[in-house]
């Protein structure tokens, strides 16, 4: 059962919650931030890679919610804007930090950081399921420009022309930092499971 | 085609159509079928990490000061009554230091009896805590004199609602480490008007939790 069901069970709606924060309810704002603290959080720490700066922007997108929460009319669904506005936080905290700017094609295009392309090399394949802790490391160890995209698209399942919007790039560089960011995570899941072989 | 064309179409063409060729080709090379498959499994993993994570309590209790200071929340806390309904809640605004000169002169009367006063100092001695003698004091950079403060919250809220103590330690805790910051900030920058502002902030939440603590644990 999800969070939003159990809730409805119980007793309030995420929509009768959203209407008493509106009215400065301190156990609907606690409600909502409950429902939605983890989905955030992650994004946030994905993003980053670092549990305090996650934390804190984790903050940040809540309080910018929580005070804009009055204008919020209920035309697109409450965890659709949450989310989008927890991007833009990020976002926004990741440009101030990669400050001077710099244009987002020359810094993803780092030949050091691309993956090495390994045609007609012996390939063994990723069979199975990939272990969650070892994706979860293998992205917080991607370059921040693939891991941005990565999490943008095959995380949180955004579109390459929201992200280009969103990002501040065309589609097409959207596309290939993508591709490129899962051919790493690729070479990186493969090094650990042979890491993890070689071991006694 | 062969392995270096197909995968040179990838990064446009892995979520979208394919052609006859490119179809042909992955059917017909194990290697580049392998790789289509490791990162469609890629993709597919990819949505575990969506909530993975939980963030500390820390990251709540920030919240809720802040939408307290900001008048934002409005109300307290509808969830388990600890604390009877009042007529009027208690302001933070002038709580502080109304608290902080009823202190100032209960300690001037103190000091005044002297020690002579053995009754006075058995009373206070056989009573609770009172909202007198826990109220924050104003900001000065004291460990010493905050960790007395903070014990004697704690020992009125234990003496009234023990459950609730652990939330405010790790509520003091966390403030009490904001405060620290903050003053070493504004000692190693002392002309900067906006570290000064940091400071009264960080003792304000502090007030705030003291305020909190105090209207939740009153009987």
């Amino acid at each position: 059962m999800t969070d939003a069901r159990k809730l409805q069970g119980d007793k309030l709606s995420e929509a009768e919650a959203i209407e008493r924060a509106k009215q400065g309810d301190a156990e609907a704002f606690q409600l909502l931030y409950g429902l939605h603290k983890r989905r955030v959080y992650s994004l946030c720490l994905r993003m980053t890679a670092n549990t305090a700066e996650a934390e804190d922007l984790t903050q940040e997108a809540f309080l910018q919610l929580f005070r804009k929460i009055a204008t919020f009319r209920g035309e697109s669904a409450f965890s659709t804007w949450l989310h989008r506005m927890a991007v833009n936080v990020v976002l926004m905290q990741l440009r101030k930090k990669s400050l001077p700017v710099v244009p987002l094609e020359e810094t993803l295009e780092n030949e050091e950081e691309a993956p090495k392309k390994e045609l007609g090399a012996q390939d063994p394949v990723l069979s199975g399921s990939i272990d969650r802790l070892r994706l979860q490391n293998a992205v917080d160890a991607l370059p921040p420009g693939y891991r941005r995209i990565f999490v943008l698209h095959d995380v949180e399942g955004y579109e390459h022309n929201e992200i280009a919007a969103m990002v501040g790039c065309s589609i097409g560089n959207s596309k290939s930092q993508l591709h490129k960011a899962r051919m790493k995570l690729r070479e990186s899941l493969k090094t650990s499971r042979a890491e993890k072989a070689a071991k006694p | 085609m062969n392995c270096a064309e197909f995968q040179e179409f990838l990064p446009e063409g892995f979520e979208g159509g394919q052609t006859v060729e490119q179809e042909s080709h992955l059917r017909s090379c194990p290697m580049c079928s392998g790789l289509v498959a490791d990162l469609e499994l890629i993709t597919r993993e990819a949505r575990q990490l969506q909530e993975t994570a939980e963030p500390s309590p820390r990251v709540w209790n920030y919240i809720e000061i802040t939408l307290r200071q900001e008048g934002i929340i409005r109300e307290p806390h509808l969830g388990p009554a600890l604390v009877p309904a009042r007529p009027q809640r208690w302001h933070m605004a002038w709580l502080a230091p109304v608290a902080a000169l009823v202190l100032v002169a209960f300690g001037i009367v103190v000091y005044q009896r002297g020690s002579s006063d053995s009754r006075l100092a058995a009373h206070l001695d056989t009573t609770a805590p009172s909202l007198v003698a826990i109220a924050p004091t104003s900001p000065k950079p004291s460990n010493l004199n905050n960790k007395n403060e903070d014990d004697q919250l704690l020992a009125a809220v234990a003496s009234r609602s023990p459950a609730m103590q652990a939330q405010y330690a790790s509520n003091l805790q966390n403030v009490n480490a904001y405060i620290k910051d903050a003053e070493e900030s504004a000692q190693a920058n002392p002309n900067d008007e906006e570290a000064q502002q940091i400071v009264m902030d960080a003792y304000e939440q502090r007030a705030t939790v003291y305020e909190m603590a105090l209207d939740r644990s009153l009987p």
